[in-house]
């Protein structure tokens, strides 16, 4: 089973140095994020798995590969909560 | 920047099957003396039609004000709440269809400070200028500034403590920023400032008009003292508050200056189409401005010079 996540359509981000701000038209919440968040974003705009954003993770910043695991499941499971994202499931 | 001259080019085009009501909204409208760079259209009717359409879509509550957007119907509906009046605007351009009922023309007063502005607030969206609850000002230095927050943040009676000072500043509370050249302006319409009781009597102001059914006073800038600022390219944003024994600034990284205007921009979230246009407008802003938290106290009343000499 392979999980892909990817930004929900409702999400609109704006970059401002290193950091960002997540709109959410459906629920009308915002959300400040960080330099790292914002980059898992946009890396969302086409689906992704977990180790697509590991990958970028660690091409883009000085990081180990289980710190940056664990970063982006932070992340990811703070979006889905929040109803930042889509998750799928696929065989 | 330079403000408007007195007089601009008429901004709207206003139709109505009654010529009083046309009239009066056209005069409303030129009152604010905008220069938007598409033309508004209101078309108005006046009519015992019943304007409770069915309309599923979720309500954006405002005082007053329902606003619907999205699909299935794709336009944007706002419904007053004070009596029967609706307006259905095009999903892309500056045009507005609206109904009045004409028992709801009684309270011509609220009718127009929540609803039509609420229109005309959409109808700028579609010209360009995207809304902010701030208040423009220009110090007499020329640096411009932008205050933004709640009806209860202090903005009004600061923003009319300004044009005590010789400050130029727009209105309180409805300011329209837009893009222009790589930089963000802010435009302020030609409306008072409506003071509660104890601000007008702590700035000891006189004359003004009865406002919001003579819970307020209202005053022009130039009434006070100061002048008006029609337009400004804020590089100080402000975000106040009433707190505090002691007026102090506190910096705000453009992050958190970006978070501020997204919650003093209520209506940046309705409408996908102009949603992400609107919000980089704002982070343009947070990144063009210095910006600081202002925690007012009542010594802002006490020094004529506090505000410029907080922020060097």
């Amino acid at each position: 089973m392979t999980t892909r996540y990817t930004l929900h359509p409702e999400l609109r981000l704006t970059r401002l140095g290193d950091e960002g701000v997540a709109l959410h038209l459906g629920s009308r919440r915002y959300f400040t994020v960080s330099e790292t968040g914002v980059d898992i974003l946009e890396a969302l705009k086409t689906p992704s798995t977990l180790a697509d954003i590991v990958a970028r993770l660690t091409s883009s910043y000085d990081v180990t590969p289980e710190l940056a695991e664990k970063s982006a499941r932070d992340f990811l499971d703070n979006g889905r909560r929040h109803g930042l994202l889509h998750v799928e499931d696929a065989p | 920047m330079n403000d408007y001259p007195l007089r601009v080019p008429d901004a709207s085009e206003v139709t109505c099957d009654d010529p009083g009501v046309r009239q009066w909204v056209a005069d409303w409208l030129a009152s604010w003396r905008i220069a938007p760079p598409g033309r508004l259209s209101l078309r108005i009717s006046v009519s015992d039609v019943a304007v409770g359409e069915a309309d599923e879509r979720e309500p954006f509550r405002q005082p007053l004000v329902e606003i619907r957007s999205g699909p299935p119907h794709n336009d944007l509906r706002i419904r007053w709440l004070a009596g029967n009046a609706i307006a259905v605007l095009d999903p892309k351009e500056p045009r507005a269809d609206i109904i009045i009922a004409p028992a709801a023309l009684a309270d011509r007063e609220r009718l127009q400070q929540t609803f039509l502005v609420a229109v005309v607030v959409f109808l700028l969206r579609r010209a360009g200028w995207h809304h902010v609850h701030g208040a423009i000002a220009r110090d007499r230095a020329g640096r411009e500034w932008l205050l933004a927050g709640d009806a209860k943040a202090g903005k009004s009676t600061t923003a009319a403590l300004l044009a005590t000072h010789g400050w130029s500043v727009g209105t309180d509370d409805l300011t329209f920023l837009a893009a222009a050249d790589d930089a963000v302006d802010a435009h302020a319409p030609h409306i008072p400032i409506a003071l509660r009781e104890g601000g007008a009597a702590l700035l000891a102001a006189r004359g003004g008009a009865p406002a919001r059914g003579g819970r307020k006073q209202a005053f022009f800038p130039e009434e006070l003292g100061g002048s008006f600022a029609s337009r400004a390219r804020p590089t100080i944003l402000m975000f106040p508050r009433v707190e505090g024994a002691v007026t102090r600034i506190e910096p705000l990284t453009p992050g958190a200056a970006l978070a501020e205007l997204v919650k003093w921009s209520a209506w940046v979230a309705l409408e996908p189409e102009f949603a992400q246009l609107h919000l980089d407008l704002l982070a343009a802003l947070a990144r063009q401005a210095r910006a600081f938290r202002l925690s007012l106290g009542p010594d802002l009343f006490e020094g004529k010079d506090l505000l410029m000499s907080l922020v060097p």
